[in-house]
């Protein structure tokens, strides 16, 4: 771990048992000075490459890692360099005054960045369309003792907390594991072990060590003890494969073994962090977007065949039908636009609708009668509410830092997940009136949580939340909660968390699935692990942990199963989408095996009535 | 029907008369003259001879950049003259500026210093003439031989500054890291500047169109629009031709009325709208008076302004007005002193 070297070397500068290597420094032509009248720009001292590569995102081409250390004054040249999409340069966090903070674009571009230190401490950076890509900078002021982060950390939300908090000892555990694939939990070993060493760190005069972020803890894996119905596919999308050079692969697993049945690759299309995915009603097709490039991949469910790799523009994130007729709605997250196409085999553009400038859009939901595209605006803070029949977009704006995911229930009301919380929240769900374009309340994710002390004092404990899907009985809201590692369940009778879980680092995507004999599991899965978390919905617990690593493997090279991104579990049990499959049960357009899978649901799986409120908005 | 007419009722051109026997008549000859175009050998003889070492090599943040070994240039006399002291005696970004005239020819000898590699390192260049071998490029692309050097085995090239590719032009390494593309992006490219044999190039001077001696151009300005950072460098004419690397979104000075010339170079992936507060150039090729120019990747624009004309002492800012590269900083100050 080349950061971990880099740190040890910085502190022993600051103590002086090494010697500085003389500084390059721009020439100015000072003999000349009468002469040469133009004052040269600032010459980056090191640089931060962005890259597709898992962990990599923003890598120092010296060594590889995502973090350089640097003096005050000293300039850092941040641009893309191995990237497939375009991405922003944005300043997660900063040391509070420091000249020309925060760095930021309205929208993606190849920008290219550089970025002057003045003040010692830790600065991070990460794209606001990708936003788990991290870079840092640590400004260390060689007189002091240990390597300066600051006693307060800036961040983007507006919030500003001390170094020593827990919040921000979180953050700096996140970066280390998020950007060193070294250190993602791997379950297909007896335990996780995080073992920082001793570097000194300077919080504003208070010293600790590095390895104060330490965490052990067993990896103990099991299988639900109901088995579920059909199967489960998750996007594993950090895998390293021997053949291609972009991350990532689609893998689906037995919801009724728990077993691995295979992983889809894409090494011909050399396909590009798979991020989520969306079927047909026959369940012939899987529709995958790829959420660090230009394109939707379709394969054959059954046999992994890729039919085909559309271009529809800057990062594609999530992917719906419309249950009505089978077409496809996806979020350009990247851009401004939720594209239209058709279904099928061969998918293609049909239209294209502006969700507003600046927008983003990235985990999108479509109402269960096919009429509106729900987009949470991850750039523009707002969500729109997309008539896919006329294309009238209405705008709810204000909603949060960063709305990332939505759900939409079967009545008038979505959750969305905002990222960075809704100021001076840190982390919340907001509930949005369909009807009436409005936003009604936020849930507040952490109010059981003292950011300072680290202490939890009830259920409401959930930091960073990403995917937040509403269980198809409508009573509960699951939330993955990427910063505090935990899955929040949120009652949508009252609005209140009444329970919260362990999950893994880095934990991301949820969906449900349905539970033989009758129910819903709720499915989980973790960027920074390879596990794929089963919860019970009839008991709030957690009934199991499947290997998303196939270990017998040899062409996955690195980052076995980790990744876990978009969840796809079949059947759908979303309603709107499982009556419709459930409609061509015996008519022969069902393989046996998707005929099996609905002969095994019980008749509230198959579909319940629903009120049709949904339909009448305005 | 004649034959002829046959012929050129085939081309469409058999109802008209004059006009189009004329073009039969040159189509005619085209076939016994056959042309050889872009012919290396054809080098104007009165030119100079540069010979030139450069060689690439990283940089403390890990960019590459390439850096001036040895420039001697040899007069049809005889003469030689080591004008190497003009240039950074480390590698930059962007590289050195070569400076030739029409008729002039480069031998440029390229040392890969990039240490802890093997990977192959070229030079690619735009505008001037050259032959296969000296396409800076790998067998796989140009078919004959892999034009690159490799560490301990420099590669030499053959530039020709032959009439009618006066301009500026980019070169930059084409094999470095990916055999399709090069390391560009990373920092391995430099401006070429070949000024016409006449030593005399439009400007808007006092708004009128006028031709300048190259003579008098007191400094060049050359700019780098690579994604969203200008990289800059000067060659201070007054001193001779000294260089002084400008990195990254620099502030350029002049006296005011002085002559300068810029030359704004576009690379990467993004377009640019590069504009220069308080002045006006004339679009190259024209008589159009601009303030702003269209900049995409690899397309450039070199003119001549006379530093304050008609504005007066300042700083007078320049940028790309493409809104999120002004957000990323792609900006910087041309500053006029008395």
């Amino acid at each position: 771990m080349n950061k971990l070297r880099k740190l040890t070397i910085a502190v022993a500068l600051s103590l002086g048992t090494m010697s500085l290597a003389p500084a390059v420094l721009a020439e100015t032509g000072a003999s000349e000075d009468d002469v040469i009248l133009s004052v040269a720009g600032v010459m980056p001292v090191a640089a931060l490459e962005m890259t597709d590569e898992p962990g990599k995102w923003f890598k120092d081409p010296t060594d590889g890692d995502s973090l350089v250390v640097v003096k005050p004054g000293d300039a850092v040249l941040i641009k893309m360099t191995d990237v497939n999409s375009e991405h922003t340069i944005t300043s997660l966090l900063w040391q509070p005054g420091a000249a020309k903070f925060p760095v930021d674009q309205d929208k993606p571009s190849s920008a290219s960045v550089t970025q002057t230190f003045d003040k010692p401490g830790l600065y991070v950076f990460t794209c606001k369309v990708h936003p788990y890509m991290f870079g840092a900078v640590v400004v260390d002021d060689p007189n002091t003792e240990g390597l300066d982060l600051g006693s307060e950390i800036q961040l983007v939300t507006g919030a500003k907390v001390p170094t020593t908090s827990d919040v921000a000892k979180k953050l700096l555990r996140t970066f280390f594991v998020a950007t060193t694939p070294s250190l993602w939990r791997d379950y297909s070993k007896p335990s996780w072990d995080l073992k920082l060493p001793s570097i000194p760190l300077n919080l504003g005069g208070t010293v600790i060590g590095l390895d104060a972020l330490n965490v052990s803890m067993p990896n103990r894996l099991s299988n639900p003890a109901t088995p579920g119905v059909g199967e489960v596919w998750v996007n594993a999308q950090f895998e390293t494969i021997k053949g291609k050079s972009k991350p990532g692969s689609a893998t689906q697993v037995d919801a009724e073994k728990w077993t691995i049945k295979k992983k889809v690759k894409g090494v011909d299309i050399n396909m590009n962090n798979p991020h989520n995915m969306w079927t047909d009603r026959t369940y012939k097709y899987i529709y995958q977007t790829e959420w660090f490039d230009k394109r939707l991949v379709t394969f054959d469910r059954e046999t992994g065949q890729i039919y085909g790799a559309l271009t529809v523009g800057q990062s594609p994130s999530h992917v719906m039908s419309r249950p009505s007729d089978d077409s496809l709605t996806v979020a350009i997250n990247g851009e401004d636009r939720v594209l239209k196409l058709t279904g099928g085999k061969h998918p293609t553009a049909q239209d294209s609708v502006n969700t507003g400038p600046n927008s983003g859009p990235h985990g999108h939901h479509v109402t269960h009668d096919g009429k509106y595209a729900l987009t949470p605006n991850a750039l523009a803070g707002s969500v729109s509410i997309v008539d896919l029949d006329s294309g009238q977009v209405s705008t709810v704006p204000n909603v949060g830092v960063i709305p990332i995911a939505i759900w939409g229930d079967a009545s008038d009301k979505a959750y969305v997940a905002n990222l960075l919380g809704t100021p001076p929240l840190l982390s919340t769900l907001s509930v949005i009136d369909l009807k009436t374009k409005q936003k009604i309340k936020d849930i507040n994710l952490a109010a059981d949580y003292d950011p300072i002390s680290g202490k939890t004092t009830g259920e409401a404990y959930g930091l960073l939340p990403i995917q937040t899907p509403i269980s198809p009985d409508g009573k509960y809201v699951v939330t993955a909660n990427t910063l505090s590692a935990t899955i929040t369940i949120t009652d949508t009778s009252t609005d209140k968390v009444i329970k919260s879980l362990l999950c893994e680092p880095g934990c991301h995507g949820v969906n449900f699935g349905m539970k033989k004999g009758g129910g819903y599991y709720a499915y989980v899965a973790s960027k920074f692990a390879n596990d794929l978390i089963v919860i019970d919905m009839d008991k709030l617990e957690i009934a199991g942990r499947v290997l998303l690593a196939d270990t017998k493997d040899g062409d996955i090279v690195a980052n076995n199963g980790m990744g876990g991104q978009g969840v796809l579990p079949l059947p759908i049990a979303d309603h709107g989408w499982i009556e419709q499959t459930a409609k061509l049960a015996g008519s022969g357009q069902l393989s046996a095996e998707v005929e099996a899978w609905l002969g095994a649901l019980t008749t509230a799986q198959r579909g319940i009535d629903l009120p049709q409120k949904v339909s009448s908005l305005p | 029907m004649s034959l002829s007419c046959f012929l050129r009722r085939l081309l469409l051109f058999c109802s008209s008369s004059l006009l189009l026997t004329t073009f039969f008549i040159a189509s005619v000859q085209a076939e016994y003259v056959p042309i050889r175009a872009g012919s290396v050998t054809a080098a104007a003889p009165s030119g100079k001879m540069h010979r030139i070492t450069l060689r690439a090599a990283a940089l403390p943040s890990g960019q590459l950049g390439y850096q001036m070994v040895s420039h001697k240039i040899q007069s049809p006399d005889g003469q030689t003259e080591d004008v190497t002291n003009r240039y950074s005696d480390k590698p930059t970004i962007p590289g050195p500026a070569i400076v030739m005239t029409e008729g002039d020819v480069a031998e440029i000898t390229l040392e890969n210093g990039i240490s802890n590699t093997n990977q192959p390192v070229s030079l690619h260049v735009h505008g001037v003439h050259f032959d296969i071998y000296s396409d800076g490029t790998m067998k796989m692309l140009n078919g004959v031989a892999d034009e690159a050097a490799f560490p301990g085995k420099p590669y030499t090239y053959k530039w020709t500054a032959a009439p009618g590719t006066a301009g500026t032009w980019m070169y930059h390494d084409h094999t470095f890291g990916n055999p399709m593309i090069g390391a560009e992006d990373r920092g391995l490219f430099g401006a070429l500047i070949v000024n016409p044999q006449s030593g005399k190039v439009p400007a808007l001077i006092n708004g009128k169109v006028e031709e300048v001696n190259v003579s008098d151009i007191k400094r060049e300005f050359i700019l780098w629009m690579h994604e969203t950072t200008f990289w800059g460098m000067e060659v201070n004419n007054i001193l001779k031709g000294k260089q002084v690397p400008l990195w990254t979104n620099p502030t350029l000075g002049a006296r005011l009325g002085e002559k300068v010339r810029f030359h704004v170079i576009g690379m990467g992936t993004a377009f640019h709208t590069f504009h220069l507060h308080g002045h006006r150039w004339l679009l190259p090729g024209t008589a159009n008076v601009v303030d702003t120019v269209n900049i995409g990747p690899i397309s450039r624009d070199t003119f001549v302004v006379q530093a304050g004309e008609g504005v007066g002492t300042g700083d007078w800012h320049f940028h790309c007005h493409v809104m999120q590269h002004m957000q990323a900083g792609m900006m910087g100050d041309f500053r006029v002193v008395k």
